[in-house]
Parts: C-alpha cells; sequence; structure tokens
C-alpha cells in the first residue's frame, strides 16, 4: 500500500504534496519496524538450523590390538554433545574393521529408515533387519530399499588406541 | 511484480481505497496533539511484545529445571536472541508508561464521559491485563529477582479478609511458589491474556471508531 503511494509520485510527476509525503513517511517507518522486527525474529528462530550442529570430535574406542583381526567389529560409541541448551549423550553404534594402523570405520545406520543393520558373516554383507536393506562390505548399497550407502567414519589408531571422529560422511 | 501482485487484489477488493479512506483520510477532530498518540504507541508496543514473546517461544521452556538456562541460551548463544529479549523488556517496561499516560490524557481531557464509558471500562479491562501480564511475565525467567519478586506479588491477597489465603494458593498452585506456579503464570501469560486482550482490544477499537475520539477542550 505504501509502495503504491511512492509509485504514484513518481509516474505523475507531480509536486510531492506534503499529505503524499507523510503517506509515504508512515509506508516507509512502519516498513522499517516490520522488517527490522520480523527480520530479527526470523533470524533467531531460523538460526539454529545452521549454529545447533553436531560436531566431529574424535573418541576413544577400545584397545586397537584386541580388534586387530581384520574382521568387521561393533561398537557402540557414546559421546557429549551439545543440543540447545542442553548437554546430551549422543550414541553411536559403528562397525570397525582393524588391519594394523588401517582402520576402516563405518556408521551401522541404514541410510534407508536409520535402523541399524547387522554384519552378516556368511554373505559378508551388511543386512538391515527392518527391510532387508544390504550394503557389502565398503558399505555401497547393494538391494533392497536404501539408495544411498553407509555413511563413512573417520578412524585411526593412536598410541595403540582406536580412535574414531564423530562427523558422519554421508556419501 | 509486488505492485501487481496486490493489484490483482485490489480490483476485486478495493481494500486501497477502503485503507486511504479508513486510516490515512480519517478524519479527526482539529487541534490535536502529541499526548493522543499514547493509546496507538501501547498498541504498537503490544505489537512487538506479541512479536517477540512469539519468537522466545520457540526457545523458553516453562520448567524450573530449564528456565533459566534455556533464558540463558537466549540471551547469549542464540543469534541475535538478546536483542529479542531486550525489545520484550524494554517494550513491556515503556507500555506499562504508556498506558499510564494513555489514561491520565482521556482522564484530563474528559473523554470517558458519555457516550464513551464503555470505551473507559473495556480500557480498565485492558490496564489490569497490562499488569496482569508484567507480574507474569516477570516470573518467567526464574532468577533471584523473579522469584522474590513474585514472592512478595503472590502473598500480598492473603492479607485479604475471608477467601484472602485461597486465592494467594490460588496464584501459587499450592502451599509453595513452585513447579505449578511458573507453568500456571507461564499459561496465563502467554495463552490466556493475549486471547483477552484481543476481546477487550477489539471493542475498545470499535468503540472509538464508531464513536470518533472526543474533541479537545
Amino acid at each position: 500500500m505504501s509502495g503504491s503511494k511512492e509509485d504514484n509520485m513518481e509516474e505523475n510527476g507531480k509536486k510531492v504534496t506534503r499529505r503524499k509525503f507523510l503517506e509515504a513517511g508512515i509506508g516507509v517507518i512502519t516498513g522499517a519496524i516490520a522488517v527490522g522486527l520480523g527480520g530479527t525474529a526470523l533470524t533467531s528462530i531460523g538460526a539454529p538450523a545452521i549454529t545447533n550442529k553436531r560436531e566431529g570430535k574424535w573418541v576413544e574406542a577400545g584397545n586397537a590390538s584386541e580388534l586387530a583381526d581384520g574382521q568387521f567389529h561393533k561398537i557402540g560409541i557414546t559421546y557429549d554433545a551439545k543440543d540447545g541448551w542442553l548437554e546430551g549423550k549422543v550414541k553411536q553404534l559403528v562397525y570397525v574393521k582393524v588391519n594394523g594402523e588401517e582402520v576402516f570405520a563405518l556408521s551401522a545406520t541404514c541410510t534407508h529408515l536409520g535402523c541399524n543393520v547387522n554384519f552378516d558373516e556368511q554373505s559378508g554383507n551388511f543386512k538391515c533387519p527392518c527391510h532387508s536393506g544390504v550394503y557389502d562390505a565398503t558399505g555401497e548399497n547393494v538391494s533392497g530399499p536404501p539408495t544411498h550407502s553407509l555413511a563413512k567414519l573417520e578412524a585411526k589408531v593412536e598410541d595403540g588406541k582406536l580412535m574414531i571422529n564423530t562427523a558422519l560422511k554421508e556419501a | 511484480m509486488f505492485g501487481r501482485l496486490i493489484e490483482v487484489f485490489d480490483r476485486r477488493l478495493g481494500f486501497r481505497e477502503e485503507f486511504k479512506r479508513n486510516v490515512l483520510d480519517h478524519p479527526v477532530p482539529p487541534r490535536i496533539n502529541l499526548t493522543y498518540c499514547f493509546g496507538g504507541i501501547t498498541f504498537l508496543l503490544y505489537l512487538l511484545l506479541a512479536v517477540t514473546g512469539v519468537a522466545m517461544l520457540f526457545f523458553y521452556v516453562p520448567s524450573i529445571d530449564h528456565a533459566f538456562v534455556t533464558v540463558e541460551y537466549i540471551t547469549f548463544d542464540l543469534p541475535l536472541g538478546n536483542p529479542i529479549r531486550a525489545i520484550h523488556h524494554w517494550s513491556a517496561n515503556i507500555m506499562i508508561t504508556a498506558v499510564f499516560l494513555h489514561m491520565l490524557r482521556v482522564y484530563v481531557y474528559g473523554a470517558y464521559k458519555n457516550p464513551r464509558e464503555f470505551n473507559w471500562v473495556t480500557g480498565v479491562f485492558l490496564f489490569g491485563i497490562t499488569l496482569a501480564f508484567g507480574f507474569t511475565g516477570y516470573l518467567l525467567p526464574w532468577d533471584q529477582k523473579a522469584y522474590w519478586a513474585t514472592k512478595v506479588g503472590v502473598l500480598m491477597p492473603k492479607s485479604l479478609p475471608v477467601a484472602g489465603p485461597f486465592l494467594s494458593q490460588l496464584l501459587m498452585g499450592g502451599d509453595d511458589l513452585g513447579a505449578l506456579t511458573l507453568s500456571r503464570f507461564f499459561a496465563i501469560h502467554v495463552a490466556v491474556l493475549p486471547i483477552l486482550t484481543v476481546i477487550f482490544l477489539a471493542g475498545h477499537f470499535w468503540m472509538i471508531r464508531r464513536l470518533g475520539i472526543s474533541k479537545p477542550l
């Protein structure tokens, strides 16, 4: 509505009357308050989408020597994570395979609907108990509903301890 | 683009003309002065409080475990949370003043007289609602100041005869100022009072439109 007043002023090129000036002024001030206040409110409501991120951090997950048999091991890692105003715990189930210094870690969370997959030793595949999603030993989705491979995690051996970074690297 | 969009609606509904007639070109008595603005200022502050209040509702948790933590979160962690809380705080304080000045102006000018008695009556209700907003909102941060100020407030009715002790317990939701007090103050602050305000404001505004504002002295 205020916009139309300003348009009129430019279009007809007549001299700006006091009434028109004041009307435009009301429009500008009202608009400034609305945009300023609305923008501030929406920014803070939307901000946690960007600021409330789960940060990747290195957590210890047992002795590397006990796991170093070239087989997949199911390990549950628990770590502190900030959740808004709370300090919470996040649990993550991980499959790790340790070959000397080389470590391969996969998230056990199925990319279909988030169940935990199981490693099937006979076929050497990961199978999801919920909807029969199948992933191969590298985490690639092979069959069933999943459209993405299992998320990978950075992992390393440090002073004989297995260290896992909690940041999930989704394919 | 935006102008065209407005055009689409305006051609059908003609609100531009309506807006011009009812708002921009609305006649008011001559020799009006700035003291006539206090009512409008009060309404503007109410709108500011509503918007910032809704924004904080996204983060505030009305329980004695979390109220203070979430207020701290809004103030120190949330981007632009501090200005939102500050606007709410200052608008609330200034609104009490603006309501008082509005009433003072109406009283001194005798604007409450026939036929505008019911404007005064709804206004007095709105004044009470504003004070209730202030009283209930003060407790919500659940800090020491909030706690002890409310302690004083809820114990005041106790000295009234007969119903006094019960009124006090009704305010607190029991014998102690605690979890139930906070949640009922929260409910009153964010649900009951806003609805009552809208009802009384609608009457207040409709009547002043119907009767026009009183002429200056």
